[in-house]
């Protein structure tokens, strides 16, 4: 029976002017500019340097540590905001983790402020902190160093060094989770604290390593949910002086409901809605204390907070206005933090937001249709918003779902332009299943991060542990080993010279070799990563929160959750696929060039007039990725299947799988800015095509398009994958909206995992990039996240512009203006 | 009267660091921003806090053996060597040095970048190279600005 009772599911009665909190916020939010956060660094750093116990196991030591920073971080109410916590001292905040890469902006410590291209506020006095206090005690203390240090420096971490082979992420992050957060909300962290405390009991006394090992971590779970009970204490205090000292006696009642909300939770279990809403709030900022913030993701709110908004709206405590409300501000908070990027990481990481992913709609455990009132509120209040994080995703089964739903989510991608993503709930149970998820599990996934997918609090799937570059394997395949960005150092296995090879399957072989050499390089470095982290990063609070460890007795790190995993993401797939298609036909079937002519024309970056003349031969003339043609597919197939079987015969130290995946981030612009000329007829330095999405211009049919990716999903995609579409917006949004949807479901029918949208044409793209000041809240779907435009570097700019556009109308693409190429 | 001292002491060193940021003295920036590093260590306190109590060993080598110098931060000095030096925290190798000087300073400071263009290779510990870009920027930003 369906949950949804609302009589317009578009909730079109409420706006940012019936809302003028939410419309004060979000105008803040937009006002402001992001500011450094040094307040964990320095707890963090004063812990470790005079409170530190090397006897104490690792979790309990991390435990400590946070429930130091916890104990000591101020309590700040920025605004107007109903819920009570932020992740930062500051209201738009960049925390620092020197334990990962933190000490990246010590260069720029006294210009991140002024620099040209999104900077970032930073005292003088804090900064003398950095400089002088902080930053000098991680000299030789953060992952990176340590791996360095424990493993001789080896050559998988050399490489990784190189930037352009692969990332190894483990050197900055692990998080990457969806919580599970029912026990929580149903017991409190009081009652996480005594199940932890009763276990620890269980085992006092043990002299065994591996019992004793258990009590340490149940021991170390209590301390770190202590820190964040401590600091919920803290935010009830400031709100209680704040109420007291408010100008006006409404702002007062807020304050002082806060007041009494902190002291309720999350140590107690919540009772209401907007305890519910609070209580998880706190535990993020909790979270956020002991792993960074990179796509710490809520998951299923409108699953998780169902319960509470129907006994509120059944007792008459809460109506769909204020619950709007509530959302919208828990949004607001979700957006509070941003990453800290030295300038020097621009070029590849410019513009990314933290990636927090919401995960609405879908079916339930058993299978059925899980949309509900909240599902609709929260995609209202997307649409309201249009705000970069939360990145807000959409589940479809297009069975158990309504079409009303598909279509309105389509909607509310049409009207903010780009939010939220789709994903198809046939393809993506079928990719969990097939990792030997049970069933109920793999039904109740959430995503994480940019696409990948998890079962909500039970999957720790380390999902951005390894960033591949293809486009560097297939280099190295061309030139025996060699790549022409590291010159004559021989970096691979050294592969015979493809100039003397008879036919397409040798190149194929001799393109394996390099890149399962590569991937061994990745998956052995994150291996010793995995091993750093245990000694230095276990996730204790996280833990709690997490089904598996509290059974278990064992960190997330240890394989304490019921599923574990690593994921690897691969840069540069549709050039490398059109490339291995172009050598196929060109070279082995047609003989149009010989194999060595074709070589020489891509070390000379296709200059001069015989090498253009080859050039647009191979862009034109040679099958793409993205349409029907059978070599193209087949090669596409291949590689998907060889990743798959390559990475699944790995085992991680979790005692888990590796998961392949393609998404991209903005890799594919900086990646492709530094690589050379591809034999499908791309110049050096442009642009990889992003995620699982067809080269520009490649796939001129829409329908061939998805059906071409489509037949690609499923369980070889564990990771799941980014496609990204750009439609030419039309006049009229219904109409448009329904043909979306019928799209969505074809496609999706087909097997497409995700698709992610533009609605935009070349020429507004490039008006934004010519003119920023008219576009200030510009949102675009790059791989996976979503940026403001402006934000973006130049290169990601030109790959947004240049994207395929397609006419939804006729399903066809629309030639990119001639005198395009990105640039003003 | 020691602040003026050492003003004059190192006006000249001022002036030499300012022309390699206007291109025509770039080759010489690393021997102008480590005599100039040394002299301002000596008469400017706070800039001398910076290597309070640091140990750092630094190895610059041009890519054509033209330039190899050692840098060593211990007990509150600087100290300069022609040559290899043992055991270095870490080894930056660079192409010319128009590129040592975009990669460490100037005009926007260009770390991955030079990199990613393997204009500059590095083998140690990245974090000892930050160090030495903070103390090298905090110069560019001491020097005297022209009338």
């Amino acid at each position: 029976m369906t949950a949804v009772t609302l009589y317009d599911i578009g909730l079109k009665d409420f706006t940012l002017e019936s809302l003028p909190r939410l419309k004060e916020l979000r105008s803040e939010y937009f006002a402001r500019g992001p500011e450094i956060c040094i307040e964990r660094a320095r707890y963090i750093t004063r812990y470790l340097r005079y409170h530190d116990d090397a006897a104490d196991s690792s979790e309990l030591r991390q435990a400590k540590k946070v429930n130091y920073f916890l104990s000591h971080k101020s309590a700040q109410f920025h605004d107007r905001n109903l819920i009570a916590g932020s992740t930062t001292s500051k209201a738009l905040g960049a925390p620092l983790f020197p334990d990962f890469f933190a000490l990246t902006l010590w260069p720029e410590l006294e210009t991140v402020s002024d620099r040209k291209k999104n900077p970032q506020k930073l005292t003088p006095q804090e900064a003398s902190e950095l400089n002088l206090e902080i930053f000098p005690f991680w000299m030789d203390k953060n992952v990176l160093e340590i791996t360095r240090s424990r493993f001789d420096n080896p050559e998988c971490l050399q490489l990784f060094e190189n930037l352009v082979f692969f990332i190894a992420a483990k050197a900055g992050c692990i998080s990457h989770a969806v919580p599970a957060y029912t026990s929580m909300l149903q017991y409190g962290l009081s009652g996480l604290i005594e199940k932890a405390a009763a276990h620890e009991e269980e085992m006092a006394g043990a002299i065994d390593a591996n019992t004793k090992q258990k009590a340490d971590f149940f021991r170390a779970v209590q301390v770190s949910l202590q820190g964040i009970i401590t600091h919920a204490e803290h935010l009830a205090e400031e709100a209680e002086q704040l109420a007291r000292i408010a100008n006006n006696p409404e702002d007062a009642a807020e304050f002082a409901k806060m007041a009494a909300i902190c002291r309720k939770v999350p140590v107690g279990s919540a009772a209401t809605f907007r305890e519910a809403v609070n209580a998880i709030w706190i535990c993020q900022v909790g979270i956020h204390a002991e792993n960074i913030n990179m796509a710490m993701s809520p998951g299923r709110l409108d699953q998780i907070l169902y319960p509470y908004y129907k006994r509120d709206i059944a007792g008459g405590h809460l109506d769909i206005g204020r619950t709007i409300e509530l959302v919208g501000c828990l949004w607001l908070k979700i957006a509070d933090n941003v990453t800290m990027v030295p300038e020097a990481s621009e070029e590849l990481f410019g513009g990314a937001g933290t990636v927090p992913a919401i995960t609405l709609g879908g079916v339930d455990q058993n299978g059925e249709d899980a949309v509900n009132d909240l599902t609709y509120i929260m995609l209202r209040v997307t649409e309201l918003l249009a705000i970069r994080d939360p990145n807000v995703n959409a589940r479809y089964d297009y069975e158990k779902n309504s079409q009303e739903y598909c279509r309105r989510v389509s909607e509310v991608i049409l009207n903010t332009k780009s939010v939220p993503a789709f994903f198809n709930d046939k393809s993506n149970i079928t990719a969990l299943t097939g990792q030997g998820e049970r069933l109920e599990h793999a039904r109740d996934y959430a995503v994480i991060g940019c696409v990948e997918l998890a079962s909500s609090g039970r999957d720790y799937p380390a999902s951005s542990s390894i960033m591949m570059n293809l486009a560097a394997a297939l280099e190295m395949a061309l030139f025996c080993g060699k790549r022409p960005i590291t010159g004559e150092e021989q970096i691979g296995p050294i592969t015979p010279d493809p100039s003397g090879l008879r036919s397409f399957e040798e190149f194929w072989q001799i393109f394996k070799i390099q890149l399962d050499w590569l991937i061994e390089q990745a998956i052995t470095l994150n291996e010793y990563m995995g091993a750093v982290h245990q000694e230095m990063m276990p996730s204790p609070l996280l833990s709690a929160l997490f089904i598996g460890p509290m059974d278990k007795g064992e960190d997330l790190i240890r394989g304490g959750a019921l599923y574990n995993s690593s994921g690897a993401t691969h840069i540069g797939f549709a050039d490398v696929v059109d490339s291995l298609n172009a050598i196929e036909q060109a070279v082995f079937i047609e003989k149009k060039f010989t194999f060595g002519t074709l070589l020489e024309q891509v070390r000379a970056d296709f200059n001069g007039q015989e090498g253009e003349k080859m050039r647009l031969y191979l862009q034109n003339h040679t099958p793409k990725y993205g349409t029907e043609a059978s070599i193209a597919r087949k090669n596409a197939r291949n590689m998907v299947q060889h990743l798959f079987d390559l990475y699944q015969s790995h085992t991680n130290y979790r005692g888990g799988p590796y998961r392949p995946s393609y998404w991209t981030m903005t890799n594919h612009a900086g990646l492709g800015g530094i690589s050379g000329a591809l034999p499908h007829g791309r110049k050096a330095g442009e642009v990889f095509s992003s995620g699982m999405t067809p080269v520009s211009g490649a796939a001129p049919e829409l329908t061939a398009c998805l059906n071409a990716v489509a037949e690609l999903g499923g369980e070889c995609v564990p990771g799941c994958w980014a496609l990204n579409i750009k439609y030419t917006p039309e006049n009229d949004v219904e109409t448009m909206a329904q043909r979306f949807a019928q799209t969505i479901e074809a496609y999706f029918r087909a097997g497409g995992q995700q698709v992610q949208f533009n609605i935009m044409t070349y020429e507004m793209l490039l008006d934004a990039k010519k003119h920023p000041e008219k576009y200030p809240e510009l949102m675009v779907r790059v791989s996976g996240y979503s940026a403001y435009f402006k934000d973006l570097n130049e290169m990601m700019k030109d790959e947004l512009i240049t994207r395929t556009q397609y006419g939804l109308t006729d399903g066809l693409a629309v030639p990119l203006p001639p005198d395009v190429k990105g640039d003003s | 009267m020691f602040d003026v001292i050492g003003q004059k002491a190192t006006e000249k060193l001022w002036k030499d660091f300012r022309k390699c940021f206007d291109s025509e003295l770039a080759e010489e920036f690393l021997q102008s921003l480590l005599t100039l590093m040394q002299i301002v260590f000596v008469v400017n306190h706070d800039y001398r806090r910076n290597i309070d109590k640091f140990n750092g060993r630094y190895q610059f080598s041009s890519k054509d053996g033209e330039v190899t110098v050692g840098v060593i931060f211990s007990n509150s000095r600087m100290k300069v060597v022609e040559g290899v030096i043992d055991n270095p925290h870490i080894t930056v190798t660079f192409r010319d040095g128009r590129t040592l000087l975009n990669f460490i300073i100037s005009p926007r400071q260009d770390i991955l970048g030079s990199m990613l263009k393997h204009d500059v290779g590095t083998k140690g510990n990245l974090n000892y190279l930050y160090k030495f870009g903070f103390m090298a920027k905090q110069l560019q930003l001491m020097m005297p600005q022209v009338g």
